[in-house]
């Protein structure tokens, strides 16, 4: 499964090629300096002034769910894992699953960065993972 | 128009339920089919008397010939679980304008064989619904996304697992005594919800509806007209609705079920209600979570309680608010949005057999859905229906 398969937006495709050279982009209004993720428009500035901007690849866990149910049989060997939602230190939230750590030590808050994890030759997929450096 | 001129000036005028169960066996149009011809037979209507259509299916203009029917418009709308409360609005709403006298809102499904074809490709019910790309992650389906909701409830204010069985026990109990339902003659402990296989942490099996076949209609008119029909009507007292997106954008889409505050105060406003005035509520409850977080948020509780006010018994009968009093979505059936509908009118009708609430005279009904992506942009609708004082 590829990005462009599941996010078939060109709007996003910069976001994805970057991945490629393990950079992570966030969408941001030159304008006020707001990031979004994904492609959006400026509440306050509309589509004009919107740019896609390396970010740090950092952020928290804001929320997630442990998942033990294998919902299609490729899930299956995976489980149990850890998927949830990270907000990013420049706003927005990101979707994710959270690697590098068994699914139980997941906490709300925890610290997280990106890796990069290269599935071929088209397509990078980034992921999150604790910096286990700064934990609380 | 002032909205508060609206309330009471609408009414439900039929009501028509099939069976509603895990592989029916039955096809959606076959459902749908039955459903009309139920309300019309509930209300004392035909077929010709019906002027506007709204479904739920995208197979709309098959639809109203194999239903028979020759409507002024007919029209399909889809927010997943308040297109039920949707219908009814844009009902009374071609009603007010002229367009037609007697709506017919009309859903009907046969999703639970896990047959439906997604427009991925995929097959399955709700349950591995694609939000795009978090799919990677193998992020799919309501469960998951309620998870993110139940998490952050849990984080903030230290609900439990147990509270989130309270919820299940308690429409167990409902639908333990009520014919028809998934859960009729089978109630639950919370030892048993506890013992139930994890699934998306920290929901349970029994913490989660299933998907269920059935079809249901609902016959809208005035209640000038209603009262000249067959059943007691049931008054539209008030309508609102809401949307998430504005939650996502200020980040506080998580922390929040829905965007449940302006939904609330435009049917409340509308109706002349507190929240007091509320005898029984019927809430959308794909999961358990969605209970506690909606008597929050529509004050039955304050912020945070909700997990020790259901435990304690408040949403059973005799409780301070009586809350799916069919078993819900959990325990009764899944017919999205319309569970809560029917349930609502149920009770306004008098027809709630063992678990009807005496004197109930005001019915809350809440609907969320519309999962279209990421941010689980997901409508929030209110209706407030009452009984003909």
């Amino acid at each position: 499964v590829k990005p462009r398969d599941l996010a078939p937006d060109e709007l996003d495709d910069p976001f994805w090629a970057a991945c490629r050279q393990h950079v992570f982009l966030v969408h941001q209004c030159t304008a006020c300096g707001r990031a979004y993720w994904p492609a959006s428009t400026c509440l306050d500035h509309g589509s004009a002034s919107m740019e896609w901007q390396p970010a740090s690849g950092r952020g928290e866990v804001f929320t997630y769910t442990i998942v033990h149910h294998a919902y299609d049989r490729s899930l299956a060997d995976r489980l149990p894992y850890a998927v949830g939602v990270v907000k990013l230190d420049e706003g927005p939230f990101f979707h994710s699953d959270i690697v590098g750590c068994v699914p139980s030590a997941v906490q709300v808050g925890m610290r997280v960065h990106v890796t990069f994890e290269t599935v071929d030759d088209e397509t990078t997929i980034p992921h999150f993972t604790p910096d286990t450096t700064d934990q609380p | 128009v002032d909205g508060c001129d609206l309330s009471g000036r609408f009414a439900v005028a039929g009501l028509g339920v099939t069976d509603q169960g895990i592989r029916l066996g039955r096809p959606s149009r076959d459902l749908r089919r039955e459903a009309l011809e139920l309300a019309l037979a509930d209300a004392g209507l035909t077929r010709r008397d019906i002027d506007g259509y709204i479904g739920t299916s995208s197979e709309v203009f098959d639809d109203i010939r194999h239903l028979g029917l020759s409507p002024g418009f007919a029209y399909t709308m889809q927010a997943g679980g308040a297109t039920a409360t949707w219908s009814v609005l844009n009902a009374i709403g071609a009603i007010l304008t002229g367009q037609a006298t007697t709506v017919a809102c009309l859903y009907g499904v046969a999703i639970s064989g896990g047959q439906t074809a997604r427009a991925d490709g995929s097959r399955g019910g709700y349950g591995t619904f694609s939000y795009g790309y978090p799919r990677l992650y193998g992020f799919v389906g309501a469960g998951m996304t309620h998870a993110l909701h139940a998490r952050r409830h849990m984080h903030r204010y230290g609900t439990t697992s147990e509270h989130l069985g309270a919820v299940a026990v308690a429409q167990r109990a409902h639908a333990a005594v009520r014919p028809g339902t998934l859960g009729f003659g089978q109630p639950i402990t919370l030892a048993d919800h506890q013992a139930s296989r994890m699934v998306v942490d920290p929901f349970r099996l029994l913490d989660c509806c299933r998907d269920t076949d059935g079809g249901v209609c609902v016959i809208v008119t005035s209640t000038e007209r209603a009262r000249d029909l067959g059943p007691v009507p049931a008054l539209v007292l008030g309508v609102g609705t809401g949307h998430n997106m504005r939650n996502w954008w200020t980040g506080d889409v998580y922390d929040l079920h829905d965007d449940i505050a302006p939904a609330k105060a435009i049917a409340f406003g509308q109706a002349g209600i507190t929240t007091a005035d509320i005898d029984v509520a019927a809430l959308y409850d794909p999961f358990t979570i969605s209970v506690i977080m909606q008597l929050e948020a529509y004050g039955f509780c304050g912020p945070g309680e909700g997990g020790p006010f259901v435990a304690s018994g408040a949403t059973g009968l005799g409780g301070a608010i009586p809350t799916n009093t069919g078993g819900g979505q959990l325990s009764g059936y899944y017919a999205t949005g319309f569970t809560a509908v029917v349930e609502a009118l149920r009770q306004i009708r008098r027809e709630a057999g063992a678990t009807q609430v005496p004197q109930a005279e005001v019915a809350l009904v809440s609907g969320h859905g519309g999962n279209g992506g990421i941010q689980n942009t997901w409508s929030h609708a209110t209706l407030v229906v009452g009984v003909d004082r």
